[in-house]
């Protein structure tokens, strides 16, 4: 019978719902036509007109309550109820608009760094595989004695694919490389990310090309002869505009040609969480790829490369996979004893995966998560104060609200309406906060991920977090709303009514609030000052300078082991290089350098003994860092030669061992003298002799602010690297050697890439300015957001100490106190608080002074403009905050705080 | 003696659910004798009853509403006799079943309890 019946009740309801005035208006007639109906009755029985109308208003007992009853069996109550109440809280919250204001940044900011965090969260710990059924893959590891986690290698991928039960396929992939490509053969190919994977990696996955297919089976059998690629789903977008002829295409890999067989779905991105592959090859063709020539990739049982994943067969646990896993690498153990000794292998989740303790990613997401969840509770806190400070100055309404018979629960519904009111809008607010973090976060990208590989932040503010979000902010609004709301509403009517002093808190209850206020303050100090001193710091060093040129440079750096050079045809290379672009139009000079200065690689160090020295008994060597450089490098990066001479062609293989050391370096083992002619041993005091042929000017070699170290050069020809770094002087603009640079290369390889071609300029921009701005701004932006949330604190306690003293200070006024007393008087713990914080805050900001002079400045002694500057200034804010509602307490005419209005 | 159906019946002591079943029960068959607007129904069942049975305003618009919304009963404006507007209710095919239903548990409740009360005291 049900569903019949909602055919009548549905619309019926809905009509309550939304034609109300017209269902009101038919109810009034109804009623009015009885109660017509009943006077006719009345005056026909012989009453007057005016009796018969009492008796029958007596009889219906009044007209609103029985409007009322209908309107209950209607059940809209609960609808009207919550839109009477959204629209009184509204007015009531902009009646006090500045304490909503406090209130919706406060949670505004609370909730948009947590959604920020979320969505951080969610990308590295969360977010499933980009798979069908991504809970049933799993993740194999091999572990060492010590329980890290480590890759298979080729032969144990095979056994582990051959000789096991518990799963329904078994792929493996090695991490994503760089690998030079180029579409057509003429072009000069350009850096992209490649994958290498099992054959079976898309199959046991589920992930169906949208074009084309997959790998066979057969195509991973042979190492290297079948050469076949899949496309990822970006790079086919962006490098072949989706075009669908790219089947059967050549593409060169590593000067390799390779044909198209497929391209990824668009569902499927990747499986990595940093990354997208541009393309998928065969673990076959290992050897096109791979650099390392000691190893064999395909035999050697400890070239660990790689990660291995499998999908458990249904009905199989985990436990017994483990199982099966721990008895197969016993037997890897005894039959292969030198490489598999003491080490075994388990089984993990995603999950699993994702939140080991070790994990850099967890720790990461576990402090962060922390962080924001404290500047969540913090905000929490300070609105909850806020609430019940504005919540203490309505007793008198509410006392009259529940004498009149509104329910508890009734009122409770009410102010919690104000509340959600709020959170709305501070969630709102701070979901837009949380936008702002993740562009920031991707703001990130260009300066982390400085190479072509295409890496990217994959944080985003998808459907979860938003959801989360939400979530979140309603909860806020439940706790912050709760405590002033069931506080209120006690049924404590008569000294409402009478409104007395409302009941004193006890001390305990304050405490709490003032601990707080001053932990904020004291923080926001110490977080204003650090960055106020790092950027000065930082100025320091930018004024300093780099001690060399770096105007019109390009640089683009090389690595014959892609194409599968062995070391005398790198050296070859280079020598040919250097000539022929020394050459080159526009080329006013060249140089050639393992590492450029201000990189992100780390410098190669050198163990040495001064000749003739007497090494302490301790150490066997001294160490310095060190760089391997052509003979054009002083002269083309600009660094003087104080001494002696720089290299010169004649430093051969051949010829004896020379170096070049830094002002530094010379100074430090012979402060007297002169640092050209004297020898240094590599390694031990019986090493190779090098002899010291020049001295040269010390510059900024691995950051902008860093303390002046020692440094040692050595010349290519003697110190053979192979991924070597071109650096050419320009008369001009440095990107138009670019095509100069492809030119000569054509001439002597076209399948070599060029990697991280830039001018240095623009390099050094990103890399020394904007990566510690954005440290910069990161501290800055917490020391702000504390200090905001101090001001709300500070705001919320004053008013809270205001409401409840407002009677007192209307008897003082009457008494005869003046407005400045009273703003003395409601101030002054106010400020006592301030004080304290500022003290706290200084001596924090003193240990953090000194942290960061011992890692980074020059600078000796405390900065004393940084202090100058800040504190007055934070005291001054928080002076702010607390006397906007002292004001407005010294302003309260006695007769209305006695009143108690 | 009459009996008030509703909240005014202080003489009554029976449970809430029962009097506004009953009080549903009545409007029903009411209705199914004659469709009729509110004030006409609050007559008849008087005049039916013999004065026994006499539903205060109080209870009578509710429990019509309830019947409208419970789908029952439905509603139309008309004229009067006397060219007024009012509210007619009808009964529906499902109110009819409904009426059918309340009362055979009616008569089968009150047989009952006719039984227990005329039984003899030992």
């Amino acid at each position: 019978m049900h569903p019949q019946h909602w055919l009548y009740t549905i619309p019926l309801r809905l009509r309550s719902l939304f034609r109300r005035r017209r269902v009101e208006g038919e109810l009034n007639e109804e009623l009015q036509f009885h109660l017509g109906q009943k006077i006719a009755e009345g005056i026909a029985n012989g009453l007057s007109p005016q009796e018969a109308r009492y008796a029958a208003m007596r009889a219906m007992d009044g007209l609103e309550q029985r409007k009322e009853q209908v309107r209950d069996v209607w059940r809209i109550h609960w609808l009207t109820d919550f839109v009477d109440d959204a629209r009184f809280a509204t007015r009531s919250l902009s009646r006090t608009s500045g304490l909503t204001a406090f209130v919706v940044i406060t949670l505004a900011l609370g909730i948009g760094m947590t959604s920020g965090t979320f969505s951080m969260v969610d990308a590295l710990i969360f977010r499933p595989y980009p798979v069908p059924h991504p809970s049933g893959v799993v993740t194999l590891v091999s572990t060492t004695h010590d329980s890290s986690f480590d890759n298979f290698s080729y032969r144990e991928f095979l056994d582990i694919r051959d000789k096991t039960k518990s799963y329904d396929g078994v792929i493996a992939n090695a991490d994503m490389e760089a690998v030079g490509f180029s579409a057509e053969p003429a072009a000069t190919p350009r850096i992209r990310g490649g994958m290498l994977v099992s054959a079976n990696y898309f199959h046991v996955l589920g992930v169906e090309p949208q074009l084309g297919r997959g790998f066979r089976d057969d195509e991973d059998q042979v190492p290297g002869r079948d050469a076949v690629a899949v496309l990822g789903p970006d790079f086919w977008k962006r490098e072949f505009a989706s075009d669908q002829s790219v089947l059967g295409k050549t593409i060169r890999l590593n000067g390799t040609e390779f044909t198209v067989i497929g391209v990824a779905p668009e569902t499927f991105p990747g499986m990595l969480i940093f990354g997208h592959p541009d393309f998928y090859m065969p673990l076959a063709m290992a050897r096109v790829f791979s650099t390392d020539r000691q190893k064999n990739f395909f035999e050697d049982r400890d070239d660990r490369e790689l990660n291995v994943k499998a999908r458990l067969k249904p009905g199989t646990t985990l436990e017994q996979a483990q199982n099966e896993l721990a008895v197969l690498t016993k037997n890897f153990e005894s039959e292969y004893p030198k490489v598999n000794r003491n080490r075994g292998a388990s089984v993990h989740t995603q999950f699993e995966m994702r939140t080991r303790a070790d994990d850099v990613n967890w720790k990461f997401g576990v402090i962060f998560v922390t962080l924001a969840l404290a500047v969540l509770l913090v905000a929490c806190t300070n609105v909850a104060g806020l609430l019940l400070s504005r919540a203490r100055s309505r007793t008198r309404e509410i006392a009259v609200r529940l004498a009149i018979g509104a329910g508890r629960f009734r009122l409770i519904r009410m102010l919690l309406t104000e509340s959600l009111i709020l959170a709305s809008l501070g969630g709102l607010a701070g979901i837009a906060i949380g936008y702002g973090v993740v562009e920031w976060f991707h703001s990130f990208q260009n300066v982390i991920f400085m190479t072509e590989l295409p890496l990217s932040i994959p944080f985003q503010m998808d459907t979860r977090v938003l959801l989360a979000s939400l979530a979140l902010a309603a909860l806020s609004a439940l706790l912050c709303g709760l405590a002033p709301a069931l506080q209120s509403t006690r049924a404590d009517l008569v000294n409402g009514l009478k409104s007395a002093d409302v009941d004193v808190p006890g001390r305990k209850r304050l405490w709490g609030r003032n601990v707080l206020v001053v932990a904020q303050v004291s923080t926001s100090l110490m977080l204003l000052t650090a960055s106020f001193l790092m950027v000065r710091g930082f100025q320091h060093g930018l004024r300093d300078g780099t001690g060399f040129a770096k105007d019109h440079l390009l640089m683009t750096t090389f690595d014959p082991r892609l194409v599968q050079y062995d070391a005398a045809q790198t050296q070859r290379f280079y020598k040919l290089l250097a000539e022929r672009v020394r050459e080159a139009p526009g080329v006013q000079s060249e140089a050639l350098t393992q590492n450029i200065p201000l990189g992100t690689d780390d410098f190669d160090g050198v163990a040495f003994v001064p000749d003739g020295f007497q090494m302490p008994d301790d150490r066997e060597n001294f160490s310095s860092t060190m760089d391997t450089v052509d003979e054009g490098y002083f002269e083309t990066m600009g660094i003087p030669i104080l001494r002696g001479r720089s290299f010169r062609a004649s430093d051969t293989a051949e010829a004896s061992r020379v170096a070049v050391v830094n002002q530094q370096f010379a100074n430090h083992y012979w402060p007297r003298a002169d640092a050209v002619g004297k020898h240094i041993r590599l390694d031990s005091r019986v090493g190779t002799l090098v002899e010291i042929v020049g001295v040269a000017q010390t510059i900024k070699y691995q950051g902008g602010t860093e303390k002046p170290m020692d440094f040692v050069y050595m010349p290519l020809a003697q110190h053979p690297i192979a991924r070597m770094t071109l650096m050419l002087r320009s008369n001009g603009d440095p990107l138009q050697l670019i095509q100069p640079v492809k030119d000569v290369l054509r001439t002597l390889d076209p399948n070599l890439p060029m990697l991280h071609t830039m001018a240095y300029d623009d390099y050094y921009l990103n890399q020394a300015v904007k990566g510690p701005e954005i440290a910069m701004k990161l501290v800055g932006s917490m020391g702000v957001v504390g200090l905001l949330l101090a001001i709300a604190g500070l705001y919320g306690l004053v008013a809270y100490n205001v409401s409840r003293r407002t009677r007192e200070i209307g008897i003082r006024m009457a008494l005869g106190a003046a407005g400045s007393d009273v703003l003395r008087l409601v101030m002054g713990k106010g400020l006592v608080l301030v004080g304290v914080g500022t003290v706290l805050g200084l001596v924090m900001g003193f240990g953090v002074e000194h942290l960061m002079n011992s890692m980074l400045f020059n600078a000796g002694g405390v900065d004393i403009l940084a202090y100058i500057i800040v504190v007055p200034s934070l005291f001054l804010v928080t002076m702010l905050a607390a006397y906007v509602p002292a004001r407005r307490a010294s302003r309260i005419a006695p007769t209305q705080a006695l009143r108690y209005e | 003696m009459y009996l008030t159906l509703g909240n005014r019946g202080e003489h009554l002591s029976k449970p809430s659910d029962l009097v506004q079943g009953t009080l549903d029960l009545l409007l029903l068959k009411i209705l199914a004798l004659q469709p009729m607007n509110g004030w006409a129904i609050s007559l008849r069942l008087k005049s039916i009853s013999g004065d026994v049975l006499q539903v205060s305003e109080g209870s009578l618009y509710p429990a019509l509403h309830k019947l409208e919304q419970e789908g029952w009963i439905t509603a139309e404006w008309k004229q009067t006799e006397n060219n007024r507007r009012a509210k007619f209710y009808s009964l529906t095919r499902l109110g009819r079943q409904h009426l059918e239903k309340e009362a055979a548990n009616w008569s089968r409740l009150s047989a009952a309890i006719s039984y227990v009360v005329r039984l003899e005291e030992a």
